[in-house]
C-alpha cells in the first residue's frame, strides 16, 4: 500500500486502501499498524485534520481494530 | 611522600595472584587528578598498576576497606590504613604492549598506581587495526572503543548471557551489525538461529531470512526453510517420524527397506562422491519416504483373497467406494489403503484374511500411523515435503543438498537468519541438531576447499540456548562437539542465554569470551563465575547492579575484562523484542502506540482473527493488505 508522508509529532506517513477499507499508519519509530474496515470518510477526516496525531487518538484508536504489520 | 599524583599506596602483601594494598592516607577526598580529569580512588573493578623495572603489572580492585585488611594485622590496626584486594592480570612494558599472564610478581612496598585514561588507551588500544571490532565505549571513558578480536570471538566461541531485559538481543544484534560490516569483512559468514523471529526486523537489508511458512507476499524477502528428511541421519529421522520403535525386529526392518532404497536410488541417479559400496544408512541421498511408508502400511496392515492364485500382495483386498472403485489410497499424499473387513466364511462372500504372519514386515503399526498422519499434515511439510528437495518414487529430486547449503551459508549476504518460530515444539530440538550437524559435517569435510570452514570460518548464533541445550537431546550432543572441535575448523558459536545456569556446563565452559549482561539471580551469576577463565570473582560480583546495555566482557578476544556500554543499534535495526508498554508514558496525542493499558479498545472486539491467526500458526492474518 502506498502511504503519504505527512508532518505529525507521532505519525510518519499514512495510507489508504478504498477496496478493503483499510488505513494503514506508520509511526516515527518506523511499526506500521493497519486499522481494518475504516470508512473513507475517516482517513479523509485524518488527512485534513490539523492535528493527524490528535484525530488519530480522538476518532480511531479504540474504535477500529487494527494489527500490527 | 606522596608527589606523583597517580600513587594510590603500596603492596604489603602477596599470595599467589591476589593482592593486598595499603592506602595512602592523605587523599581524605577519595578524588585524584591526573592530567586534570578527576579519578575516584579505590572503585571495584578499575584497575591499578604496579612499576616493576622495566614493565608494568596490571591488576584490577575488586575489594575495598576494612575487610581487604590481611587477617593477621586485623586486630592490630582495625581503622589504621585503608586496603584495597586486587587481582593481577597482566603486565605491561613501558612502550605500552600489554599481555594477559604475569611472568613476576610484586614484593613488598612496591608503589601502586592509578590507570588514568591515558594507560587504558595503550591497553585496550589499537583501534586502527581491523581484526579487532568496535561494540561500543568502556563504561566511565568514553573516548576508548571497546573492542574485541575477531579472530578470538569467532574461533573459541563465546555467550551472550543477561536477565530478560538487560539488552541481551541488543547487544547480539549489535555485535551482528558489526561482524557483518561489508567493507571490513566482505566474506563474513554467520548462521542465527532464531527462535523467536526477533532479528529479521533488525537485520533485514544484510540477512538472508528462512522460514517455516515464510510470508509470500511481494515485498517480502522471506524464504521458505526446508529440511529435507533425507539428509537427516536413521537416528534422527526415526525420531521426527516414526517415532520410538517397541522393538529392536522392527527397528531392523525399517533400516533395512531405507537402505534399498537408498541404493536403488544412488543407482539410477549417481552421484559424485559416493557409490554403493560406501554408502551407509546415514548417507545423504535422496529416497521416496510416502513409498517405503505406503509399502510398509500395505504389507504390514494388508488383507488378501485367498482363494484367489497369485501371491498374496496380487490379490489384496481393497475395500470399494461409492462408485466401486478399490480405496488404494495415495502414497505421495500419505494416504492409506483401506482394506475389507475379515471374512471367514465363504458362505458370507469371498473370504478375506490377513496377510501370513510370516510376510508381515512389522509387528506392531503404530509407528506406521504417526508418521502417516505427519505426512498428511502440512505442519510437517517443510521436512517430508521439502520443495523442490522432495524425491520421487525412484529417488530423483529436482535440486540436491548442494543449493541447499549454498541457500544458507553461501548466499550474497554476510547473515543467514533461520526463524525456527514456526517448528512444532515437540521436535524442535531435533530440528535444530539435523540444522547443525548438517552444516558441521558440510563445513568439516570441506576443510581444505574455499568454501569450508576452514577457509571461511562459520559463526553461529544460537538464541534463546537454554530451551536445547539443557537436558539430552540430538541439539546438545552436536554442540558439545561443535564447542570441542569446532575450533579446529573454523566453526565458532556465540551462545544466547537468560539462563546460563540451565545450560550444560561443558559447553558454557568451553566459551572463551562472555558478555555478561545484568544477571541477578545467583545460581547464574556462580555458573558464569567458575566459567570464566580470569581470576575474576570480584568482577562478576558487579552483574546485579549492571545498567540495561552494560556488559562485562570477560575472556580471549578482549586484552582486559572491560565493563562496556554497547553500541546499540539506531532504532529501526533493534530486534523485535522490546517489552510491551503497558501503559504509554506520552499522552495518546502523541504516542506511538495504538495499545496498551491506557487506550480505549474497540466496542466490539474480534476474536475470530485472534483464532485464525492460532490456527494458522502465523501472526500475520489473511486481512492484512499487501
Amino acid at each position: 500500500m502506498n502511504r503519504n508522508p505527512v508532518t505529525s509529532s507521532n505519525i510518519a506517513s499514512i495510507g489508504y486502501d478504498e477496496a478493503s477499507a483499510t488505513l494503514e499508519i506508520e509511526f516515527l519509530n518506523g511499526s506500521i499498524y493497519q486499522y481494518f474496515d475504516v470508512p473513507q470518510r475517516e482517513y479523509e477526516g485524518l488527512m485534513s485534520a490539523s492535528s493527524h496525531g490528535s484525530y488519530l487518538a480522538h476518532n480511531i484508536k479504540g474504535r477500529y481494530r487494527y494489527s500490527k504489520v | 611522600m606522596k608527589n606523583n599524583s597517580t600513587y594510590l599506596g603500596s603492596v604489603q602483601d602477596v599470595s599467589g595472584t591476589t593482592i593486598r594494598i595499603a592506602m595512602v592516607n592523605d587523599s581524605l577526598s577519595g578524588l585524584t587528578y591526573v592530567e586534570g580529569e578527576g579519578y575516584k580512588i579505590g572503585q571495584i573493578g578499575s584497575f591499578v598498576k604496579i612499576p616493576i623495572g622495566y614493565s608494568f603489572l596490571f591488576g584490577i580492585i575488586t575489594q575495598v576497606g576494612a575487610s581487604a585488611v590481611p587477617e593477621n594485622q586485623s586486630d592490630s590496626q582495625p581503622y589504621g590504613n585503608r586496603w584495597m584486594t586486587v587481582q593481577l592480570i597482566g603486565e605491561g612494558s613501558k612502550s605500552g604492549e600489554f599481555q594477559r599472564g604475569v611472568s613476576q610478581y610484586p614484593t613488598i612496598n612496591d608503589e601502586v598506581h592509578l590507570v588514568a585514561e591515558i594507560d587504558l588507551k595503550r591497553i585496550y588500544g589499537q583501534p586502527d587495526k581491523p581484526y579487532f571490532v568496535n561494540v561500543g565505549h568502556i563504561a566511565g571513558a568514553e573516548s576508548i572503543p571497546a573492542l574485541i578480536d575477531v579472530n578470538r570471538l569467532v574461533t573459541r566461541h563465546s555467550a551472550v548471557v543477561g536477565t530478560t531485559g538487560s539488552g541481551k538481543s541488543t547487544t547480539v544484534a549489535s555485535l551482528l551489525n558489526a561482524l557483518s560490516d561489508q567493507k571490513k569483512y566482505p566474506s563474513s559468514r554467520i548462521l542465527v538461529f532464531d527462535l523467536h523471529g526477533e532479528y529479521a526486523q533488525a537485520l533485514k537489508d544484510k540477512a538472508t531470512i528462512f522460514k517455516v511458512n515464510a510470508d509470500k507476499s511481494k515485498d517480502s524477502t522471506e524464504k521458505e526453510l526446508y529440511i529435507p528428511f533425507w539428509a537427516l541421519n536413521f537416528e534422527e529421522l526415526c525420531d521426527i517420524s516414526f517415532g520410538s520403535f517397541g522393538n529392536d525386529r522392527d527397528k531392523n526392518v525399517v533400516l533395512e527397506r531405507i537402505l534399498q532404497e537408498k541404493i536403488k536410488s544412488i543407482t539410477n541417479y549417481p552421484k559424485k562422491g559416493i557409490d554403493i559400496d560406501d554408502l551407509n544408512i546415514d548417507s545423504p541421498i535422496p529416497f521416496s519416504l510416502n513409498h517405503l511408508w505406503y509399502n510398509l502400511y500395505t504389507q504390514t496392515l494388508g488383507k488378501f483373497y485367498p482363494d484367489r492364485n497369485g501371491t498374496t500382495l496380487d490379490n489384496l483386498a481393497y475395500e470399494t467406494d461409492a462408485e466401486g472403485n478399490e480405496i488404494k489410497g495415495d502414497a505421495t499424499k500419505g494416504i492409506p489403503p483401506i482394506f475389507k473387513k475379515i471374512n471367514t466364511s465363504k458362505a458370507n462372500g469371498e473370504r478375506v484374511q490377513y496377510l501370513p504372519n510370516s510376510d508381515v514386515p512389522l509387528n506392531n503399526s503404530q509407528q506406521l500411523q504417526s508418521l502417516g498422519s505427519k505426512l498428511r499434515v502440512p505442519r510437517f511439510d517443510f521436512i517430508f515435503k521439502p520443495g523442490e528437495w522432495t524425491p520421487n518414487e525412484d529417488g530423483s529430486t529436482k535440486k540436491d543438498l548442494d543449493t541447499l547449503m549454498k541457500d544458507w551459508i553461501g548466499s550474497d549476504k554476510p547473515i543467514t537468519i533461520l526463524d525456527l518460530s514456526g517448528v512444532p515444539i515437540s521436535i524442535l530440538n531435533t530440528i535444530i541438531g539435523v540444522l547443525l550437524r548438517i552444516v558441521y559435517e558440510g563445513l568439516f569435510w570441506a576443510r581444505n576447499l574455499s568454501q569450508g570452514g576452514k577457509e571461511r570460518p562459520l559463526l553461529l548464533v544460537m538464541e534463546e540456548a537454554h530451551n536445547y541445550l539443557n537436558f539430552d537431546g540430538s541439539a546438545l550432543s552436536i554442540v558439545q562437539k561443535i564447542v570441542k572441535e569446532g575450533r579446529k575448523y573454523g566453526i565458532g558459536t556465540m551462545i544466547v542465554s537468560q539462563r546460563p545456569s540451565e545450560i550444560n556446563s561443558t559447553i558454557l565452559s568451553q566459551c572463551g569470551t562472555f558478555f555478561a549482561l545484568r544477571l541477578a539471580n545467583s545460581s547464574d551469576r556462580s555458573h558464569i563465575t567458575s566459567a570464566v577463565t580470569d581470576n575474576l570473582e570480584g568482577l562478576t560480583s558487579m552483574l546485579p547492579i549492571l545498567k540495561t546495555g552494560e556488559a562485562i566482557i570477560l575472556g580471549e578476544s578482549v586484552k582486559l575484562p572491560m565493563r562496556t556500554i554497547i553500541k546499540a543499534p539506531p532504532k529501526d535495526k533493534r530486534p523485535d523484542s522490546q517489552d510491551p508498554i503497558v501503559f504509554d508514558e506520552v499522552d495518546t496525542e502523541n504516542s506511538l502506540l495504538p495499545g496498551g493499558w491506557g487506550n480505549i479498545m474497540e466496542k466490539d472486539p474480534n476474536y475470530e482473527e485472534l483464532i485464525e491467526a492460532w490456527r494458522a500458526q502465523n501472526p500475520r492474518i489473511k486481512r492484512i493488505i499487501k
